[in-house]
């Protein structure tokens, strides 16, 4: 036993040992010329959401490549989200670890709050960067995440909307409404629910919205006497809606990639994507049928942002705000926009670009199956401050899961 | 003899490093980050969340419903591989059976548990085979088996995991324990089918394989890939709990999700330890013949 506990210090003392942080350079002092020469060589590690095959695409084929070509960096993806960064980042920063083994994070909303809470983030440094001045600060839907001033601490990387999915052969005339949804619900049961992630959490924060009867009523910080005033609605509404979901609402599809299946299948008649283009990524792949279509509600949908951070333990800081002006280029916007590569939405103001460029962005090939950004945008729902979907997540459980 | 003695110190101290210590660390770990002594967030001593984990629902609905998984998956799990091994012994030791038994063990848990969603889910395999046979007149129609309230898929997928493993030990078992021969002589005297099978087959076969079988139990229950691909939310096997808790979107509940794993812990340590109480030669691996 003494044994032990002797081994167990020694081990606890090791884990503690290395308190010393290697002093690095001060980037914020250097010019872009001096950043891009210390980037020059260097190997930086991504971690983002792997989940879609045309998104790792365009990162493997088109960025990597582009990246060691122009500045010799080799990045390298590992797959992980959310949570999983915030689990690692902390766990990095309790084991007071010199180095992270991630230098860029793709996050947004509550995952950045998170990082910002345990100090996760390397900043500010989004105003070095010469891509920046091309970005669309001033839109609220970009320059701020989940109700936050990203305040240099995350660079915005693409634009989305979320959509439901729905099957026009056999739907003629999808619900446009929360009255209308538990119509079609209740002649319908089975065949509507929504997942226990993301996806199904941005859902809720529509339907919020929509029950606090206007658009700002939520708006800036958690508000603990409006949300519980309007969850309670919230709640009533879904309990009502619950016996005609799929599988009588006693359990919901665990991500949105589970709802996709369920929709190709049949067994579901919708099926909805925080992403407005992937209706047409997922016919073309064949995993949709071709009558798919995308749509907003009229109570709408939340347009958010999705951003790339830099841990503040990154060894590779320098080469890691290469890669992000990068990914902010015209050029890797633009193919990063094209509907049969990944379809996401640009942070450029393309006012800002030359003429040349504002002509590719505006006569990239049209959607067909989701409607155009300019056709939705008046039904786009800025994102609510992060508690409130950590709270959903809480109570839905609580509420719905459970009850 | 002393470097004899020397070299089984030597060994204790190697087991220690590389076994119990990781393991011990993380326990100490766990619990310090439960009680809010360690942890980024953590504002000192609290017992908020041992509060939480004790005195509420999800974490003793969680245990029981592993329990429970586990009980039903061991009992047909012992089921069919006693039959198995039992009737089919000749077929088990030669031709095709002996190696196709093996087939199931090259499959992860992962691997067996999106068979059985392909295959068992209401559009699966199955449910599309009864809808052409005209069976059912929607897929829709087609039983609850994955997600279900009673992880059915849970079920079937950790019995078909574990089944080969329990035919390969029973049909050992059956030649290393010289069944055969107890068998033969039970029916010299006059023993029929049944009282051979109740009174000398069966019970020598679960004794020797019952330590086994309580790790199986445990094995099952800690399970963590298939109930998180089959099982629904809600009841939750306790992996899939604590990892939920550990790394879902609320950072607060990370103390709980350790708590709840420290729990569990201790409550498997503790059934360990009076089953040990009860016969002190359970766990010995090899028997002293004197």
């Amino acid at each position: 036993m003494n044994k032990i506990i002797a081994l167990l210090t020694v081990f606890i003392c090791f884990a503690c040992a290395e308190k010393n942080k290697e002093t690095q350079k001060d980037l914020s002092k250097l010019s872009w010329e001096e950043i891009t020469t210390e980037a020059n060589g260097k190997a930086v590690t991504m971690m983002m959401w792997n989940g879609d095959s045309k998104i790792n695409d365009y990162m493997q084929n088109y960025v990597t490549p582009k990246l060691k070509k122009e500045h010799n960096i080799d990045l390298e993806i590992v797959g992980g989200q959310g949570p999983i960064i915030v689990q690692l980042l902390m766990t990095e920063l309790q084991a007071s670890k010199n180095t992270s083994d991630v230098d860029l994070v793709w996050i947004n909303g509550e995952t950045f709050f998170q990082l910002r809470q345990i100090d996760g983030l390397y900043g500010p440094w989004t105003s070095q960067i010469p891509n920046a001045a091309l970005i669309d600060f001033d839109n609220p839907f970009i320059g701020f995440d989940f109700q936050q001033a990203v305040n240099g601490y995350e660079l915005p990387w693409g634009n989305v909307q979320m959509t439901l999915i729905y099957n026009s052969a056999t739907v003629k005339n999808p619900p446009k409404t929360r009255e209308e949804l538990l119509a079609f619900a209740k002649e319908h049961p089975g065949t509507f629910t929504f997942d226990n992630h993301f996806t199904g959490l941005t859902f809720l924060k529509a339907l919020l919205i929509d029950i606090s009867g206007n658009r700002d009523e939520l708006s800036g910080d958690f508000n603990e006497e409006k949300y519980t005033k309007y969850s309670a609605q919230l709640w009533d509404y879904i309990n009502e809606l619950k016996p005609y979901l799929w599988r009588k609402g006693e359990v919901f599809p665990e991500n949105v990639a589970q709802m996709h299946q369920l929709f190709a299948t049949g067994e579901l008649l919708f099926t909805m994507s925080n992403n407005d283009s992937e209706v047409d990524s997922k016919t073309l792949e064949g995993l949709f049928p071709e009558t798919s279509k995308a749509y907003v509600p009229d109570f709408g949908t939340i347009q958010n942002s999705h951003y790339l951070g830099i841990t503040k333990l990154s060894g590779e800081k320098a080469a890691a705000m290469v890669v992000a002006n990068t990914l902010v280029s015209p050029e890797a916007q633009l193919t990063k926009m094209t509907p049969n590569i990944w379809g996401d939405g640009t942070v450029l103001d393309v006012q800002k670009l030359t003429p040349e460029q504002r002509q590719q962005f505006e006569t990239i090939p049209s959607r067909t199956r989701a409607p155009n950004r300019k056709d939705i945008q008046h039904k786009a729902l800025l994102e609510l401050s992060p508690e409130y979907m950590i709270r959903l997540a809480e109570d839905f459980r609580k509420e719905i899961i459970e009850n | 003899m002393r470097q004899k003695r020397r070299y089984r110190n030597f060994s204790n101290l190697l087991f220690i490093a590389i076994v119990t210590l990781p393991v011990a660390s993380g326990l100490v770990y766990a619990l310090l980050y439960s009680l809010g002594f360690i942890g980024l967030l953590n504002k000192g001593f609290t017992t908020d969340a041992w509060e939480t984990i004790l005195l509420g629902k999800p974490f003793w609905s969680s245990l029981g419903f592993s329990f429970y998984i586990a009980m039903v998956t061991i009992i047909i799990s012992l089921t069919v591989s006693l039959s198995i091994a039992i009737s089919w012994r000749k077929n088990l030791n030669k031709g095709a059976l002996s190696s196709l038994i093996y087939l199931p063990l090259c499959f992860p848990g992962t691997v067996m548990a999106f068979f059985s969603y392909q295959t068992l889910s209401k559009s699966g395999l199955l449910s599309r085979i009864g809808f052409q046979l005209g069976w059912i007149d929607d897929l829709r129609m087609f039983p609850s088996w994955i997600n279900d309230a009673y992880g059915i898929g849970i079920i079937i997928t950790s019995v078909l995991l574990i089944t080969p493993f329990f035919i390969i030990l029973f049909s050992n078992l059956y030649t290393s324990e010289k069944v055969e021969e107890y068998v033969q002589l039970a029916k010299t005297f006059g023993a029929s089918k049944r009282q051979v099978l109740l009174k000398v087959t069966l019970p020598i076969l679960l004794k020797k394989a019952s330590v086994t079988i309580y790790l199986f139990i445990i094995f099952v229950m800690g399970s963590y890939e298939v109930p998180l691909l089959l099982g629904r939310q809600d009841p939750q096997m306790i992996s899939v709990a604590i990892l939920q808790k550990i790394q879902k979107y609320n950072l607060y509940d990370i103390p709980k999700g350790y708590a709840m794993s420290v729990l569990y812990v201790v409550l498997v340590i503790g059934v360990l330890f009076i089953l040990y109480r009860k016969n002190k030669t359970f766990f010995k691996t090899e028997m002293k013949h004197s």
